[in-house]
């Protein structure tokens, strides 16, 4: 395999004219691609572009409306996943699809499970498991349960997978969004490790710089078509904004527009829920946005859904607007003006089943009604406005949640939180998975709202968010506050030392 | 988008085709008085499983609704026979008081199941099951075994005891004049059809009815979002319970008495119906008026089979048979819907 890794040696994976059409949308129109062997592709585009569509078509998730699919020069047709594992290509989407009752090594063989005589050899895939999770540099036993690995370690058990399959072409859609930078580091490293093998990498991500860092080949995708490709080096990051957006974006700092009051609207004081935080204080003053940083298990989710109301503390106290406050369920938060965007929209932000207006309207549908009855059209209409306002593509809010592509999905938890009109808000990766463009949009939405007098929180793993966004910025490290900076004082490389284990606090 | 697409007209259509084979091969099906006969027999099923699929949409089960009939029903039957009651209150006062208990009792067996589920974590299927087993056997008790209702001979309030039967009799039995239907309407299809109506409503038009397909479809994002979790699943076992309890009192009107022993399995016709209506068991999926096709579904088999004289034992096996297919024309298709929904929640988040 290796020799064939070759540059020069034809693609492996190329697309002809794909096309993929779902009611009301086509989701890749006559899109070609050609990804070489042992190099990186990065797959770039807005939200909705067709990203996720045209893995899950090479994945034979899905099946193509037209076009061709050929694996190493010779057409082949994938009738269902089984089919595309076989001939070597493995897809790991964002949602991870490990089963979490089975353990590591059982995952990694599921569906080709190694038998002698029709029973389980389990001498066999243990070794064989071992083999590969070591060769990722994973340090977790074989036999633990994918339900108590970390993001992170789970998605080394999906690249395991790919590794006793000996996958010749290893998608990944957004890995790194719900990563730590150490994480996502260690994930490249191993990236780079299996394009060493000759295999093939199609990389979706948001991240430019990420995309820089990793890959060597790029593609853009807008509305479903491919509109540029080159090697990565030969473009810059405005011109494939450019490309992708059809515009220029300026990312940038946004300050607020006064200074915040004086008087905190939300305290928390030596707040702490065994075996996930202790003693932790920060305050929330209006007119300002507070960063909360830190590496993926820090706590800061735990000391959100505290004061959200979705868990219980043990110990501590919390003050809104000096008023003792002690939620007991998220109900009462919402109730005191206090709202929680969770960092899952999957599992904790979503009913996938349900209408995007319906999504959109569920926290505040006693506005929208009436004695228990609901108003339609004041709902339709609350719902209509508040999708515009964060840009939803396609603008449709009769449309099935899970039918959105994933950015847009966000963008939905974002409408139904932004239309509460709370007090007090906290973001818990409020721009997972959304485009650069719509990114810096919804910054603007953001400071907006604290210039409007809400006290905001913002967890976010990716640092330049945080920067861009945060007045002020609060460290957390290994369940405790390891320090805070001020924005004017703040760089990446000051949080970081703050947020890594075995260092110093300032 | 409650159901798929396709799946809504799925179920509809193998009841049209049913009837209208029914129609063409069994003669004295298509009359308006069988028609109504078949609303008639539906209707205690149709309200039990209105009520079965609010607990469904929520991803629960109630299996005790069958018990709440017997349970229910005992206590209406005893309540309108009792001559405490007869004496205060006469034998229309007695039925009115006679109902209200029923569907009370039913209630009260439902916010018990709810309490349970809701309030103490303990799944559905374990709690409904036990008072499934505890109802039953308190209406055997609170009986000794045997239906409560028509009066001795020798009973001295013998004559008020009939007319306060007679009297529930009007609802459970009775008919409502209606041109052009010499045998007249009959009142519990009136009022499965006004019960079945309001459900719907509910479930559509309302806030609780909102929450009710949230909490099915997302139980973490509705807390989060601040739904009352626990009182709307509360809520489903009491629309169910009562629902139950209603459906016990017009089956005691129409028998004119409440045996210990009625109500057997309805709990297994209520979920059968509600599933052929296209409730999901896994929750967050199911209408009223699936509710009301799935029974109707069964209700035009039993009454296609009785007519073509089919030996009872075989018409089992025939309406198994039938339900099955019914359920996998409408598999059929929900497919191409479903497989898109499976990659969709597979992926489509998949950023
Ligand atoms: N199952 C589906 N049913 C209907 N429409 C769909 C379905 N899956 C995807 N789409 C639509 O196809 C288009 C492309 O979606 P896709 O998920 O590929 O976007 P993406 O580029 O991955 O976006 P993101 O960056 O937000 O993840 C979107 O308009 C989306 O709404
Ligand atoms: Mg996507």
């Amino acid at each position: 395999m290796p020799e064939a890794a070759a540059v020069g040696s034809g693609p492996l994976l190329a697309l002809e004219a794909v096309t993929k059409r779902f009611p009301g949308v086509t989701a890749l129109d006559a899109v070609d691609l050609s990804v070489a062997p042992g190099r990186v592709h990065a797959l770039v585009g807005e939200n909705g572009a067709g990203k996720s569509t045209l893995l899950k078509i090479v994945a034979g998730a899905q099946r193509p409306d037209a076009g061709k699919l050929l694996l190493a020069g010779r057409e082949v047709r994938f009738a269902a996943p089984r089919d595309a594992l076989k001939a070597g290509v493995t897809v790991m989407y964002q949602e991870l699809s490990l089963v979490p009752q089975l353990s590591a090594e059982a995952n990694i063989f599921l569906g080709m499970e190694p038998e002698r005589r029709g029973v389980l050899d389990r001498r066999t895939a243990r070794a064989r498991a071992q083999d590969a999770l070591r060769a990722l540099g994973a340090e977790f036993d074989p036999g633990i349960l994918a339900s108590d690995l970390s993001v992170a370690e789970q998605q080394l058990v999906e690249l395991a997978r790919a590794l006793v399959r000996d996958a010749r072409l290893i998608a990944l859609d957004e890995p790194t969004a719900a990563l730590s930078q150490v994480e996502a580091g260690r994930l490249f490293e191993q990236v780079r490790g299996l394009c060493g093998r000759g295999i093939a990498v199609i990389f979706v991500s948001h991240r430019l710089e990420e995309v820089r860092r990793i890959a060597e080949d790029v593609t853009v995708l807008r509305d479903g078509r491919r509109v540029f490709s080159s090697r990565i080096a030969a473009v810059s990051d405005a011109e494939l904004i450019r490309h992708m957006v059809g515009r220029d974006v300026e990312y940038a700092r946004l300050n607020a527009a006064a200074a915040p009051a004086a008087v905190p609207r939300l305290e928390v004081r030596g707040l702490t829920r065994r075996g996930h935080f202790t003693d932790v204080s920060l305050a929330l003053r209006r007119g300002e946005i507070v960063g909360l940083a830190g590496l993926v298990g820090a706590g800061r989710t735990e000391v959100a859904r505290c004061v959200a109301g979705a868990d219980r503390s043990d110990g501590g106290t919390m003050l809104l607007s000096g008023a003792p406050y002690r939620p007991r369920s998220p109900r009462e938060a919402i109730r005191r003006g206090v709202v929680y965007l969770p960092e899952d929209r999957k599992t904790q932000g979503l009913v996938l089943g349900m209408s995007v207006r319906e999504n959109v309207t569920l926290a505040t549908l006693e506005r929208y009604s009436r004695r228990g009855v609901i108003r339609r059209r004041t709902e339709r209409e609350a719902a209509a406005r508040e999708t515009a306002a964060v840009d939803l593509r396609p603008p449709e809010i009769e449309r099935e949640a899970g039918t959105l592509s994933g950015g847009n999905q966000q963008k939905v938890v974002l409408a139904k939180w932004l239309l509460a009109d709370a007090d007090v808000l906290i973001f818990d990766e409020p721009t997972r998975g959304v485009d650069v463009a719509t990114k810096v949009d919804l910054h603007r939405q953001v400071r907006a709202l604290a210039d409007a007098g809400k006290a905001i929180l913002v967890i976010s793993s990716e640092l330049p968010e945080i920067l861009a966004l945060a007045d002020r910025i609060v460290v957390m490290r290994e369940g405790r506050v390891a320090g805070a900076l001020e924005a004017a004082g703040a760089t990446a490389e000051r949080v970081l030392e703050l947020a890594l284990p075995g260092a110093h606090a300032a | 988008m409650r159901a798929p697409r396709l799946a809504r007209f799925g179920v509809p259509l193998v009841l049209a085709g049913l009837v209208v084979v029914s129609g063409i091969l069994i003669p004295g099906f298509m009359s308006r008085s069988n028609l109504t006969t078949i609303l008639l027999h539906v209707s205690i099923n149709g309200i039990i499983t209105l009520g079965a699929v609010y607990v469904i949409i929520t991803a629960g089960i109630d299996l005790s609704v069958g018990s709440i009939v017997g349970f229910a029903g005992v206590l209406t039957a005893a309540t309108l026979t009792s001559g405490a009651v007869l004496h205060l209150l006469g034998p229309v006062g007695a039925a009115v008081l006679a109902g209200v208990v029923g569907v009370a009792a039913g209630a009260a067996v439902g916010l018990l199941n709810g309490g349970v589920v809701a309030w103490l974590g303990v799944a559905p299927f374990i709690v409904t099951l036990a008072t499934m087993t505890a109802a039953r056997g308190a209406a055997r008790l609170v009986t000794g075994g045997i239906p409560v209702g028509y009066p001795d001979p020798s009973d001295p309030m013998q004559a008020q005891k009939i007319a306060a039967l007679n009297a529930l009799h009007t609802v459970g039995g009775g008919r409502l004049p209606m041109p052009g239907l010499p045998t007249g309407f009959p009142v519990p299809a009136l009022v499965m059809l006004a019960i079945v109506a309001l459900g719907g409503f509910v479930l559509v038009r309302t806030r609780f009815g909102r929450h009710v397909y949230a909490v099915g479809g997302n139980e973490e994002a509705s807390r989060l979002s601040g739904v009352a979790v626990g009182r709307v699943k509360l809520a489903t076992y009491v629309i169910s319970g009562a629902c139950a309890g209603v459906a016990a009192v017009l089956l005691v009107g129409q028998l004119r008495s409440g045996g210990p022993d009625a109500g057997m399995l309805y709990e297994l016709n209520a979920i059968a119906a509600a599933v052929i209506g296209g409730t999901s068991l896994f929750g967050g999926i199911g209408t009223a008026w699936g509710a009301l096709t799935g029974a109707l579904l069964i209700g035009v088999l039993n009454n296609g089979l009785d007519l073509l004289g089919v030996p009872s034992f075989w018409q089992e096996i025939a309406k198994g048979v039938i339900i099955l297919l019914a359920v996998l024309f409408d598999v059929w298709m929900k497919k191409a819907d479903a497989r898109r929904r499976a990659q969709a929640g597979r992926a489509a988040a998949g950023g």
